[in-house]
């Protein structure tokens, strides 16, 4: 796989996230507003443990992986 | 010497709850948690330690350390159909250090078992936009495997001795928007290129009628985007959570994973969450459940992976989050929070169906550094 396709991409990708801020960014709630934002619940955040867990599991009995801004993999569970 | 799983459990909790008598506020914290796996041949007990704490005005060091045993006569799991156990110790580390509105860190994991040696970096940049509105995150990451069957117990190699390294690159671009005063929404991109060894060193693959290696391509593009909504239900303290997942490869694999889930507060400090995931994939282009030859012109790939046929799977989970004040513990003690969760993964896969148990102990600690 040429690396230049890989950046073409991850570039493309990119843009595609630009393209959704300038999108969304217009749409603004002041910071004291943000009281039910600021509840654990209301973050995306895993616990990291329970996250990796989740994500081994996963990872040795399914095909796909991604979509959580971090790799799998990295054991031969394979 | 060897640790037992259980004991390094009860080891991790001993630690953990050694910092109680300065706990006094949250410079940081310790989660030690213990996970469970089983299905119809395979068992994983993971004991894990979490750690946070501040450094500095503004910055934080994380860590991280497991130990993953797994008793499996699978396959899969890296058996020729006999059973064996085997560990993985894992440690990772990271620090992350805020500047005006960005942020930006890294972190690095190492993992190593018998047969399979990992390391991996991560480079990762955060900026708030729009007074907070908007916050946009990019990472690049980059690791290197080293995979051998040499050290395969009970003969499982085979007599031939496999080996090879695997080179992974991962590029990651995410956007966390607020859209309301209750709700929130989430977008990330990840593309992930994985370059070598991707085989499982000992897997046979029943081909024109004899058993030989498994052999997949060298080289994987995986694209994964993936969108989540979040929102608060004041009236009635409850939040309401969905997910959804594309993912398509170059080996001919697409998957679905929509997801939903409600988390209610019963009283501050004691929660209920019950969570939902569909996932369903296509088979890799050159799966097949049977090959008539292993002829590498006629059949470049051949493989018994069931990670490459179609299958679907669901899993229901259910998770109970108390914070030990809430249930009238007073003192240190009471800045204690206990979780518990299980879950049940209905599998189309000839693995079978699994359940999945954790329970997590987090401790505040003062030690700031």
């Amino acid at each position: 796989m040429p690396a230049v396709r890989i950046a073409k991409l991850f570039i493309a990708g990119s843009i595609l996230g630009l393209i959704a801020v300038s999108a969304q960014g217009c749409a603004r709630v002041k910071p004291y507003e943000r009281e039910y934002l600021a509840r654990p619940s209301m973050s995306a955040n895993e616990d990291p443990g329970r996250a990796r867990f989740a994500h081994h599991a996963r990872g040795s009995r399914e095909g796909a992986a991604g979509g959580t801004g971090k790799a799998g993999g990295g054991c031969g569970c394979n | 010497m060897q640790l037992t799983a259980p004991a390094a459990v009860a080891l991790a909790i001993a630690g953990a709850l050694t910092f109680l008598p300065r706990a006094t506020r949250a410079d940081g914290d310790v989660t030690v948690r213990g996970a469970y796996y089983k299905e119809r041949s395979t068992r994983v007990i993971q004991p894990m330690a979490d750690w946070r704490m501040t450094a500095g005005q503004s910055g934080e060091v994380t860590g991280h350390v497991l130990v993953d045993s797994i008793t499996s006569a699978s396959v899969s799991a890296g058996a020729a159909g006999e059973p064996f156990s085997e560990k993985r110790y894992e440690l990772g580390a990271g620090y992350a250090q805020a500047i005006g509105r960005f942020l930006a860190g890294g972190s690095a994991r190492y993992s190593t078992e018998p047969d399979y040696q990992s390391i991996f970096a991560t480079l990762r940049g955060q900026a708030e936009l729009f007074r907070k509105n908007t916050v946009v995150t990019v990472a690049v990451a980059r690791g290197h495997d080293n995979i051998t069957n040499a050290g395969a117990q009970g003969g499982l190699g085979g007599g031939v001795t496999i080996d090879g390294q695997l080179d992974t690159t991962l590029g990651s671009v995410g956007v966390t928007q607020i859209l309301s005063p209750e709700l929130v929404g989430g977008l990330t991109y990840d593309l992930i290129y994985l370059d070598g060894f991707q085989e499982n060193p000992y897997r046979r693959v029943a081909a024109g009628g004899e058993f030989h290696p498994e052999r997949v391509p060298d080289t994987r593009l995986r694209h994964a985007i993936a969108g989540s909504l979040r929102g608060f239900i004041p009236a009635t303290d409850t939040t309401l959570f969905a997910a959804y997942r594309l993912y398509h490869d170059d080996w001919g694999i697409t998957a679905h994973t929509p997801e939903a889930g409600v988390i209610q507060e019963i009283k501050p400090g004691i929660e209920i969450a019950g969570r939902y995931r569909y996932y369903f994939q296509t088979d890799a282009d050159f799966y097949k459940p049977i090959y008539d030859t292993a002829d590498p012109l006629m059949e470049p790939y051949i493989t018994e992976d069931d990670k490459l046929s179609a299958l679907t799977t669901h899993t229901v989970e259910v998770e109970v989050s108390a914070l030990l004040s809430a249930l009238g513990i007073e003192g240190d003690l009471g800045q204690v929070r206990v979780d518990a969760s299980a879950g049940y993964l209905f599998q189309s896969s000839h693995y079978g169906n699994a359940v999945i148990g954790q329970f997590a102990i987090e401790v505040p600690f003062e030690a700031g550094l």
